[in-house]
């Protein structure tokens, strides 16, 4: 499977209401990050949520993001940061 | 997007008795959630889904799963550069060594620094690495550390007692899929030729989680 | 639309952990043990993410109910999902068990 984006990219995850069982929680849905790894490709869990096979599998990647990107409020260090694993269908260009 | 109804706290049960006792081993739970999980269980084992035998077995396979197991692989990596490197990029053929098999997850070691301090949540339920550090500690499934640690992890830390210095990089894992993630703590100083079984003791399940640091040789000394 | 189950961010109160800790009871163990065989490669009756749909499906309740009771939930409703056994059957259960549970509760 072909991953569309490499490490270093800057991504932007979707920001859209999807019903039923999925992975990307409402704190970074709109957030840009960057592409920290790409981990492989998965069974897609919103499909397996629902008894399927979760084909066609999803390539998996971990995001980078400044901290001060998710939280307007953050009081921590600028350099701290949060990583979070987002299927490929999440994911766009930014 | 609709708000969520916001509790300061939320309605779980408090993990101690109401005499304040801890709860104990042989604690039960309410009678209803007794009557289903019994009803449930009885069914299963009438129908040969499962038997009584492969509870109690499956029981004793997550009870040999225990911080214990992490920290013998802590210790490791601490005295071994070699097993450490191993650990850190090929994850899967480090644990073979300890004979644990995390399918059809991959286990992410993340390392803890002079620069840079580790934690990890699961924001969205309670992921964990369970083939190497057991069932999750009870907070760890809670709303108050999976809301918090997101987005005070400072704050959080310092709930523990672990101060992080200003000048150090928080980094927070979100363990929300397919990666499972154990924190590698910074070898304490004063541990010069310590084998591997006198390392072990340093190392703590929260350290392994990033809520804490590992023991210093003086924190175990009594 | 956010789930229940999606509390990144939210306000919350303090950890506390050290009074928001306990080993997991031999009750807990049980449930703990019945969801991972359920999910095992012999069996494959279910999967992780059935189970986290389950509990989603508590909506509002997800946030009553404690961890392992949430679990039990899900356990059940994902039986009954799939056919393993029917409300009926596990309505004359419980109904079974219920007393007997009670008098040995009461017994001590």
């Amino acid at each position: 499977m072909e991953a569309r984006f490499q490490p270093g990219d800057r991504v932007r995850i979707l920001d859209r209401d999807q019903p039923g069982h999925v992975r990307t929680p409402i704190y970074v849905r709109g957030k840009t990050g960057v592409i920290e790894r790409i981990v492989g490709s998965f069974p897609n869990p919103e499909l397996l949520a629902v008894g399927h096979s979760g084909l066609p599998y999803k390539m998996l990647y971990r995001v980078n993001f400044a901290q001060s990107e998710l939280w307007d409020d953050y009081d921590g260090k600028p350099e701290d940061t949060l990583e979070i694993e987002i299927y490929e269908h999440w994911l766009a260009p930014a | 997007m609709s708000e969520t109804h916001e509790h300061a706290h939320d309605h779980e049960h408090p993990p101690h008795a109401h005499d304040g006792k801890p709860i104990q081993e042989d604690a039960l739970p309410p009678l209803e959630a007794h009557v289903l999980e019994t009803a449930v269980r009885e069914l299963l084992i009438e129908k040969g889904v499962i038997s009584s035998d492969d509870i109690r077995r499956s029981i004793e396979e997550r009870e040999s799963r225990n911080p214990a197991l992490g920290a013998k692989i802590v210790a490791r990596a601490w005295a071994d550069p070699e097993f450490k490197s191993k650990l850190m990029n090929e994850s899967d053929e480090a644990l073979l060594t300890f004979g644990i098999n995390m399918s059809p997850m991959e286990l992410c070691v993340v390392e803890n620094t002079q620069e840079v301090h580790n934690m990890v949540v699961c924001t969205l339920c309670s992921c964990y690495p369970r083939p190497v550090l057991g069932i999750p500690p009870a907070w760890y499934k809670r709303r108050d550390y999976r809301s918090r640690a997101v987005r005070e992890p400072r704050a959080v830390l310092q709930e523990f007692g672990t101060q992080i210095p200003e000048a150090k990089q928080v980094r927070v894992h979100d363990s929300n899929a397919d990666l499972r993630y154990l924190v590698l703590p910074q070898r304490p100083d004063g541990t010069e030729g310590w084998d591997e079984e006198q390392l072990a003791k340093l190392v703590t399940r929260d350290s392994m989680i990033g809520v804490s640091d590992a023991l210093t040789p003086a924190e175990i000394e009594d | 639309m956010r789930g229940p189950q999606d509390y990144g961010g939210l306000p919350a109160g303090p950890v506390d952990p050290e009074n928001n800790e306990h080993d997991p009871t031999h009750w807990e163990k049980t449930v703990d043990a019945m969801m991972m065989l359920l999910f095992d490669q012999r069996r494959r009756l279910a999967r992780v993410d059935e189970s986290r749909r389950m509990q989603e499906a508590l909506g509002e309740d997800y946030h009553k109910y404690p961890y392992y009771e949430r679990w039990l939930q899900a356990i059940s409703w994902l039986l009954l999902e799939k056919g393993v056994f029917t409300q009926e059957e596990l309505d004359a259960k419980m109904a079974e068990v219920r007393p007997r549970l009670e008098a040995e509760r009461n017994g001590g």
